[in-house]
């Protein structure tokens, strides 16, 4: 069960800026960007965990025990021709999300959703830390990584979070799941990411927001 | 000398029938013969120094083989085996390998227990009778630190050799760059410095460079065959032993002496290798400038006289600071990490840490800020106690060099903290006292700072490892406390050369106007050669005389930083921008909603209500006015969410302050909206923008929150006389919800127009549960909002 709670010294502002939807926001101030971020990271309690598994990507079977189905056809197709798999989560804790509730109570609107998107951005960025720490490894038995993956994109069912949070060991870094199968602390992720040998076939989909059916997002890269 | 290593052991030990999945290390008890002869194929091959197989032979690896009661059984095995094979040919290496867990706070394994699964190991293997240690494939320079003690402990007669593992970026997957490495394992002792595996031989040029010019300690390089891949079921590394063997005099000229293979080479790789060094010339690396370095894991700062001022923030200590000490007291150390981030951001290259809070244990104490602090900002820190157990607790705890702050010339200090300078790695800061006290004559602080630095080199410590205090009294105490610190500071440079320090309000103490005394002192210490004050970058006054003396000493060349900065210019480029003020009050109002000018918002109010304008027409043609605007800059793209609550906070400021000013103006409302996140839904940020804006725009708004069951909406409908029931759900396990809601609503014969939205919900959603109305954001449900009650 390795536990990696990836290094994050500073929250990307270029990233949080996306996901406050401000993107064509030129005339926006990036003091309050800054601030946003550097409030992030001093209430994200980094947390990271991952476990990797043998895969069969004709049956779409994670061979854990008991086994994980994956449903979904792109998310089939995205880790066709990958005989392991990933399964990761990540968080920010909860005392980020304590605080955005805090500001939006105390009439910070806007305070409150630019921290949100730090907190965000800084989950993405521990996932990639993790990714960081887990490519070399696989690299050296040869494997290269498909782009990691979570449920709820593509047709990939959020039924099946139950399963994402068992396999990836969640619970070890205190993330579980809501009587409605949402990811508590809010500000978490689980995610699979294929594992395949170069030459292999790639992965059908087109990567980040170019998959994603949101079209009318605020957040959309172009 | 140039030294050659062996390739890989693992992929040999395949070839020679290691089962896929067995534990390689048992092959020293089991086919002790098969390990012998791989060493002598590498030593046929050239190798001078061969690793014995004992990479995973910890107990935290053997552990998944059931093996972890086996350490030194396994390791003595190998190391007997390696032994035979060399001979006099061969010098033997005991190689240990990573945990494979990370050490908190970036993973679950403590320090305590990394050092004890390599203290156990280091203890065979040099009861075994290797010539090295060899820590290699080391991702985390944290980890790197205990093995590298543990070793040290363990036999402090045989070399270590430190070997990282870095990534494509240049640096370890936890972030450490060479430079950083080769500082902290210099210092805390190592033997040898190097990088192996992760990349093949081209890309570890670089890094050798970098090590090369940060210590004066030999180099080793074992790169892989280049990178690898999987054909047919089997891991390749694609590089051949002419390739390999090619790269190594460049390996060589880059500064690395010690050279062979990890993953994917072979005996013929090595043959290769040595073959292309035949002949090569040792590189002559000159001596590294001896100067002050400290680092984080992931950054180096360099503290010297030719170099521009570093700050040393001295904001972490909660001396004389009430609320900081219990806050530290109650266990939260949020302001300290504030203040770590806000000294770094006001310019601080070097934090110091004080957790001197009465009736608080300072050793945990100290160890958690030490690693919460470490864990969010890359500058160095320095540990600032008097209490040996506090100092170690830190120094243990740091992923990097540290500061001591301080040791005196006192016996106890002396005895006590240069051992533990020396252990870790650290630097320290002198300051001039002794038994007797404060020295009254600059010779008396010259020698007592000696004496210190005698003791120091006594104990290990070299040039580059200090930073020296030069003292600041009272001037109101003693009129030439100045002139002592200033001819302090000329006979620390004369005599020793090191880098200086100080902490310099005590200089103003019982005077007035002390930020004008302080400033003036400091740049008269700057001048004189103070190099690492000290001091609150906060402080404005401080900032601004370090910036002026920084454009006046050359350090800012030509004063080219000190033009650009605002706070220098006649005429602030700011004031061209304010506008709203010039423009009739209505406007003006409506513009600062616009902008979103929160500040700016209230006076403007009082200042139409003391005009005498009717707060219908502040309200209508300053603040209403304004959000129609927003409504249609944010639906046709030119403004945004974030600017549009920026525009809602405005205009809350507006209407609390004339509801405060003209009580009978609280208005009559538009109608009522009962607002909530359906039941199983915890993300509410979305409907709390709408709660927000729909209170802005004149509705009265029933928030029942998030996780709302239906029968509690229909509660509240009826009981509120809703106009609106609006419904919101993030996520697709969520909006089935709504229809139960909708349902529930309508089951109780309440015909109430329900406006749905959130992220993953469609107008088509919407048609489908028996919604009345959509919403894609904020602006657009406020809109509706105001349809639905006839008062668009």
């Amino acid at each position: 069960m390795p536990i990696y709670n990836a290094p994050l010294l500073a929250i990307d502002p270029k990233e949080t800026r996306r996901y406050a939807g401000l993107m064509k926001a030129d005339t926006f101030d990036e003091n309050l960007i800054l601030e946003a971020c550097q409030d992030g990271r001093l209430l994200a309690e980094p947390k990271g965990v991952w476990e990797l598994y043998d895969y069969d990507c004709d049956t779409q079977t994670v061979k854990a025990d008991p086994p994980f189905t994956i449903i979904g056809e792109k998310i089939g197709k995205h880790l066709a021709c990958c005989d392991k798999v990933i399964l990761l989560s990540a968080t920010v804790g909860d005392a980020i999300e304590e605080e955005v509730t805090a500001r939006f109570d105390r009439g910070e609107y806007a305070a409150s959703v630019l921290l949100d998107a730090s907190a965000t951005t800084a989950v993405e960025q521990i996932a990639d830390g993790m990714e960081k720490a887990i490519k070399p490894k696989m690299a050296a038995q040869g494997y290269s990584m498909r782009w990691r993956f979570s449920p709820g994109y593509g047709d990939w069912p959020l039924d099946q979070q139950p399963e994402l949070v068992r396999t990836a060991n969640a619970t070890a870094i205190g993330v579980h799941l809501s009587e409605s199968k949402m990811l508590v602390p809010r500000k978490s992720i689980t995610a699979i990411i294929g594992l395949y040998k170069e030459g292999t076939g790639t992965s059908p989909l087109k990567k980040g927001c170019a998959s994603c059916t949101q079209k009318d997002c605020a957040s959309r890269k172009k | 000398m140039i030294h050659i290593f062996d390739g890989a052991m693992g992929t040999m030990l395949q070839d020679a029938g290691l089962a896929p999945g067995a534990c390689p290390e048992l092959m020293n008890l089991d086919h002790p013969e098969v390990v012998e002869a791989i060493h002598r194929k590498y030593i046929d091959a050239g190798s001078t120094i061969i690793e014995t197989n004992t990479f995973g032979a910890s107990s935290l690896k053997l552990e998944h083989y059931g093996l972890a009661d086996r350490v030194e059984e396994l390791n003595l095995a190998a190391t007997a085996i390696a032994k035979r094979a060399a001979g006099t040919r061969a010098k033997v290496a005991g190689s240990l390998g990573p945990t494979g867990r990370f050490i908190e706070p970036l993973g679950d394994l403590s320090f305590d227990e990394a050092y004890d699964t390599f203290h156990e190991q280091a203890k065979a293997l040099a009861k075994g009778g290797v010539d090295y240690f060899i820590i290699e494939t080391c991702i985390d320079l944290q980890e790197m630190r205990a093995a590298l003690l543990a070793a040290k402990d363990a036999a402090p007669a045989i070399p270590v050799i430190c070997q990282l593992t870095y990534a494509d970026d240049g640096r370890t997957v936890t972030g450490t760059d060479p430079q950083t490495a080769a500082i902290v394992l210099t210092a805390m002792g190592a033997s040898l410095i190097g990088v192996n595996c992760s990349l093949g031989p081209e890309e570890l040029i670089p890094i050798v460079k970098t090590l090369a010019e940060n210590t004066d300690l030999p180099i080793s390089a074992q790169p892989n065959a280049g990178m690898p891949r999987l054909e047919n079921g089997e891991t390749i590394f694609p590089m051949g032993p002419a390739e390999f063997g090619s790269w190594a005099p460049k390996l060589l000229t880059a500064g690395a002496t010690y050279l062979g293979g990890c993953c994917g080479t072979t005996p013929e790789h090595i043959r290769a290798l040595k073959s292309a060094l035949a002949g090569q010339e040792e590189p002559v690396r000159p001596p590294i400038p001896k100067r002050l370095w400290l680092t984080s894991r992931t950054k180096s700062v360099c503290i010297d006289k030719e170099l521009p001022t570093h700050l040393i923030g001295e904001r972490i200590n909660p001396t004389g600071r009430k609320k900081l000490a219990a806050e530290i007291a109650e266990g939260s150390l949020l302001s300290v990490k504030k203040e770590a981030l806000g000294q770094v951001k006001a310019g601080a290259a070097v934090l110091d840490v004080n957790m001197g809070v009465p009736g608080l244990d300072p050793v945990p104490a100290m160890r958690r800020a030490i690693t919460e602090i470490a864990q969010i900002t890359d500058a160095p820190l320095s540990i600032d106690t008097s209490d040996a157990e506090t100092l170690e607790a830190g120094l243990r705890a740091y992923p990097g060099r540290a500061l001591i702050n301080s040791v005196s010339a006192e016996d106890e200090r002396i005895e006590k903290f240069l051992p533990l300078a020396k252990r870790y790695g650290a630097a320290i800061l002198c300051l001039p006292i002794t038994e007797d006290g404060i020295p009254k004559t600059i010779d008396d602080r010259v020698n007592a700072i000696k004496t210190i630095v005698t003791a120091a080199k006594e104990n290990g410590l070299k040039d580059g490892d200090f930073l020296l205090d030069a003292l600041v009294m009272t001037v109101s105490a003693d009129k030439d406390a100045t002139r002592k610190v200033l001819d302090t500071l000329a006979a620390y440079r004369r005599v020793f050369g090191y880098p200086s320090t100080m902490g310099l309000s005590n200089i103003s103490f019982g005077l007035p106007n002390r930020p004008l005394i302080n400033s003036t002192f400091f740049a008269m210490c700057l001048a004189a050669g103070l190099d690492a004050p000290i001091m609150n970058p906060y402080d404005e006054a401080m900032m601004r005389a370090l910036k002026a003396s920084a454009a006046l000493l050359g350090d800012d060349p030509r004063g080219f930083a000190f033009s650009k900065d605002e706070a220098n210019l006649a005429v602030p480029k700011k004031a061209a921008e304010q506008k709203t003020t010039d423009l009739p009050i209505l406007e003006a109002i409506k513009q600062a909603v616009i902008e979103g000018e929160k500040d700016t918002i209230v006076p403007l109010v009082v200042q139409a209500i003391n005009e005498g304008y009717p707060s219908d027409d502040i309200t209508n043609k300053g603040l209403t006015d304004a959000m129609t605007i927003i409504g249609e800059y944010f639906g046709s793209g030119r403004m945004f969410l974030p600017q549009v609550l920026l525009s809602a906070e405005t205009m809350r400021a507006a209407f609390d302050k004339i509801k405060e000013l003209i009580p009978a103006a609280a208005k009559a409302e538009n109608g009522t909206v009962v607002l909530a996140t359906v039941k199983g839904d915890v993300h509410d940020l979305g409907k709390n923008i709408v709660s927000a804006l729909m209170a802005n725009s004149g509705f009265r708004v029933v928030d029942l929150g998030k996780d709302v069951a239906p029968d509690e909406v229909v509660e509240a409908v009826r009981r509120e006389k809703a106009d609106i029931c609006g419904l919101a759900a993030l996520m697709t396990t969520t909006m089935p919800q709504i229809d139960k809601t909708i349902e529930a609503l309508r089951a109780k014969g309440l015909s109430t127009p329900v406006m749905i939205g959130g992220a993953a919900v469609t107008r088509d959603y919407a048609k489908s549960c028996g919604a009345d109305h959509y919403a894609g954001n904020a602006v657009e449900a406020v809109k509706l909002a105001k349809e639905i009650c006839g008062v668009a």
